[in-house]
Order: structure tokens, then sequence, then C-alpha cells
């Protein structure tokens, strides 16, 4: 059995209690990051 | 402008981190870990535009650009539709 899980992001930091008044261009990257994980359970089988 | 709407074939539960989406056709998950993303992706069909969807969700002016990268990212992975 094969299983494959991807995650696009794995992070535990906050980048929206970062504090700061004018985010740098690279903290919308960031948070748009934390806001979403994506996850294929194709292939999971018999794990759930 | 650009105009978004939750997938038919998505769908979303809630969870104590945000929601979790389901594709049923790319069977693939989302993890949507903010509650006013949620608030966003559930509503913005409802309103005339994003930025009216955003405002409504309480998303400050300096995050709106982390949204809407976060919006297009759930459009490219068919959460939501675009058009």
């Amino acid at each position: 059995m094969t299983s494959t899980v991807t995650e696009s992001v794995v992070s535990t930091t906050d980048a929206t209690a970062a504090g700061a008044d004018t985010p740098a261009p690279y903290d919308d990257e960031v948070l748009a990051e934390l806001l979403i994980e994506e996850i294929s359970i194709d292939g999971m089988c018999g794990v759930y | 402008m650009t105009r978004y709407a939750l997938h038919p074939q998505v769908g979303l539960r809630d969870e104590a981190f945000g929601a979790l989406a389901y594709h049923y056709g790319s069977r693939r998950l989302t993890f949507l870990n903010d509650a006013r993303l949620v608030t966003v992706v559930r509503t913005v069909a409802d309103h005339d535009d994003v930025d009216a969807a955003l405002a409504a969700a309480g998303v400050p002016d300096r995050r709106r650009a982390a949204y809407l990268t976060a919006l297009q990212r759930l459009a490219d992975a068919e959460i939501l539709t675009c058009e």
C-alpha cells in the first residue's frame, strides 16, 4: 500500500501576531500560506 | 472584476481551527486555518465583490493582500470557483 500526504504549508508561526503596522511585502505571502493547508488523501485506504 | 463562489463539489465543515474543506472530485482536503477566511469563503458569493466580502468578514485593510492571495490559491485548488 502506498500513502501520499503532501502538505503545502507546515509552520507554527502566526504572522498576524507579528504586530507590525506596516508589514513587509513577504509577510503577505507568509500569511497567505498560513491561512490554508492542503492534504491529499489519495492512496490512504486502510488508514481511515 | 474577479468573482468567487464555493465550488459545488466542495463540502465545508467547521472545526476549532477554522474549517475543513473536502473536494469530492479531487478528494483533496484543505484546512482553512482562520475564522475570517472561512467567513469569506462561505459568504463571498453573496456579496457584490470580493472587497465587500473581506470587509464584512472583518479582514483588516493591511491584510487584504494576503487574503486575496489565499483566495486565489483556493480557486487554483478548486475549492472556490472563479469567474
